[in-house]
């Protein structure tokens, strides 16, 4: 739920309720009222007729006005108290009935006792009270109305500070250069987020730069003790004579370094992409460097008996030519590498999209490839590659997808 | 041919020192940007492996000053950054070529050697070795006088044999030769072996000598002895 919604919400039940509240207070306190007026008039009725009485001792006649009744009756010996009391008014014009109030009084002429019953409609105070009360709901419906409005108009505008930086953080990206900008606010709470959302943004970006900085020095700092355990051992080889174990020692040194040196290389250029530092772009003909890598590749098709199918239309890039060859190796590579004996190689090349198709047994789950230093079983590599892949696309903004059905393997670039 | 070895790291300018010297070749190194200007200022070389970040100074400084300086010795820049902007740079300056480290000391010297080699150009762009002949420019191989027909990849291979003859060179490094990064060593030892084949049996059979030995397993030695 929004928060707007939430405190709208909130707002238009307290606001309702305390309006039930004040409307039934205000019915009753008038109603009260009106009818201590009725109340006095009857009295003001009471009287006039034991002044008459008093005066002439006898009745009145008894005559009907305008919503008032007096009716007498005689009680003989007996009394009764004088009270006020809620009755119904029967109007002899409309011949209804009329919500009326009424006074039982008595009265004593000569001796005998009479009862007096002084009825009054009520029929214009209920019609005042529902016409206040008809008001009441106007003005809350209209209150609520205006609440409803003003407070989306106010909170969309004091809110909207808020907002914006939450766009803002939405749209952060480590690797990314867009930054955090300032959002100016006179709510100082909406300042005070927007400059921690700014400090911390700051914080967490140079913490990743340090760490990409130090990915990078590091790898590039072991480049030296490599270099020279490599030439060490270039060295080493040209002294004297070997034996089978001493030979076959040497060479799984040398194979290592090996390791070693591409996975190392492998980390410095992560940590350069992700770095943006790699830029020069020139042209570079995708076409020349699959045809280069193919043939780079011409021993392991051969002795794999590789059927190759190919078909290359002229395709030219603007991108670091280093990055591309080491984008098309890896898929080139891996579609060779994985493939099985007398299986079958498939590139195509159009000015949208490179696929490459290839035999070869099971699957893997793509995403979980793309992880660093994911290996699937049996894999010689240092599981890096498609990781590489994935960030060179990425950096030039190409799509790398990859299909799987019965058998045959297919990772496709979108230019 | 002369030398100087520019380097800060002390072990890897003992293992470029002691492999290049030999028969044709005499070193001389530097340990520092300072000692290497001295030697630049007065001597002369065939050929200067030239590391960029060096104390006292950038390697790229001593580039300059031979330029400025009309010096015309070969320069190879080996560095540990493989940033394209240092790679051009040097390259801009006036350097010949650039190598990253690490690589294999045969790598080095095929590369110094294909320096000397162009600087030294008279004339015709040959290479001469016994009985081979090689024009650099056609990248035709003869021997005694007829052609032989060689494949890019022996082609590259004979002339590596050639700069590193009477070496010891690695499968290893081999492989990175012809390949690069571009295939995983273990698979390659089988193709260097039938490559190999190949480029004896056209020598061989065009008449030639058989100079390549497979030494210990680990590699192979091409020697006239």
């Amino acid at each position: 739920m929004k928060l707007f919604d939430k405190y709208n919400r909130v707002n238009i039940a307290v606001t309702v309720v305390i309006m039930l509240v004040t409307g039934i207070i205000y019915y009753y306190t008038i109603s009260h009222i009106l009818t201590n007026q009725i109340d006095k008039d009857l009295v003001l009725e009471e009287n006039e007729i034991f002044s008459y009485v008093n005066k002439n001792h006898r009745l009145p006649d008894v005559y009907e006005s305008n919503h008032q009744q007096i009716v007498f009756a005689p009680l003989g010996d007996k009394n009764t108290a004088r009270r006020f009391l809620d009755t119904t008014y029967h109007d002899s014009d409309q011949k209804d009935l009329e919500a009326g109030r009424a006074l039982i009084s008595s009265v004593n002429i000569s001796g005998q006792n009479y009862r007096i019953l002084v009825t009054q409609s009520k029929v214009e105070t209920e019609d005042l009270i529902q016409i206040i009360f008809l008001i009441t709901i106007g003005v809350i419906v209209s209150l609520l109305v205006i609440l409803i409005v003003l407070n989306r108009v106010i909170l969309k505008s004091i809110w909207k500070p808020f907002y914006k930086v939450l766009f803002q953080l939405k749209e952060f990206s480590l690797a990314g250069h867009a930054t955090i900008n300032s959002t100016p606010s006179n709510i100082d709470e909406f300042t005070e987020l927007d400059q921690a959302v700014i400090s911390m943004a700051h914080r967490v970006k140079s913490d990743y730069q340090n760490l990409k900085a130090f990915t990078e020095n590091a790898s590039h700092e072991l480049m030296t003790p490599i270099s020279v355990i490599n030439s060490k051992l270039d060295t080493l080889v040209q002294t004297d004579e070997f034996t089978d174990r001493q030979s076959k020692l040497l060479n799984d040194i040398y194979g290592t370094v090996t390791r070693l040196t591409r996975l190392n290389k492998s980390m410095l250029l992560l940590a350069k992409i992700e770095n943006g530092l790699i830029q020069d772009n020139q042209d570079v003909d995708i076409k020349e460097v699959i045809e280069e890598c193919l043939y780079q590749h011409e021993e392991m098709i051969h002795q794999l008996n590789i059927k190759l199918v190919t078909d290359l239309r002229d395709k030219h890039l603007q991108a670091n030519k280093s990055l591309v060859e080491i984008l098309l190796n890896n898929l080139l590579s891996n579609a060779i590498r994985h493939n099985h004996q007398d299986g079958e190689l498939s590139v195509y090349l159009d000015s949208e999209k490179l696929t490459i198709s290839n035999t070869g047994e099971g699957s893997f789950d793509f995403q979980q490839v793309l992880k660093r230093f994911h290996k699937s079983d049996g894999s010689e590599g240092i599981g890096l590659g498609l990781t590489l892949c994935k960030q060179i696309c990425d950096n030039y903004g190409f799509k790398l997808h990859y299909l799987h059905n019965s058998q045959t393997h297919t990772f496709s670039v979108t230019f | 041919m002369k030398i100087l070895i520019v380097e800060d790291e002390t072990g890897l300018r003992d293992s470029i020192e002691a492999y290049f010297t030999g028969s044709d070749s005499i070193c001389e190194t530097a340990n520092d940007f300072t000692s290497a200007l001295a030697k630049v200022s007065v001597y002369r070389y065939d050929c200067i492996i030239l590391d960029l970040t060096l104390p006292h100074g950038n390697g790229l400084n001593i580039v300059k000053h031979l330029k400025e300086n009309n010096h015309n010795d070969g320069v190879l820049i080996i560095s540990a950054k493989d940033s394209l902007d240092d790679r051009l740079t040097g390259l801009d300056l006036g350097a010949d070529d650039y190598l990253t480290k690490p690589f294999h000391l045969s790598e080095l010297k095929s590369r110094v050697t294909a320096i000397v080699r162009r600087r030294s150009f008279n004339g015709s762009n040959n290479l001469k070795f016994n009985e081979i002949e090689i024009d650099l420019d056609a990248k035709a191989v003869k021997v005694k006088d007829a052609v032989v027909k060689f494949t890019r990849k022996e082609y590259s291979l004979l002339l590596y044999f050639i700069a590193n003859k009477g070496k010891v060179v690695s499968k290893s490094a081999i492989a990175e030769h012809l390949w690069g990064d571009s295939i995983d060593i273990a698979d390659n030892f089988d193709f260097i072996y039938s490559h190999i084949k190949n480029i004896r049996k056209k020598l061989v059979e065009a008449g030639g000598n058989d100079y390549i030995q497979a030494a210990y397993g680990m590699g192979y030695k091409f020697t006239d002895a």
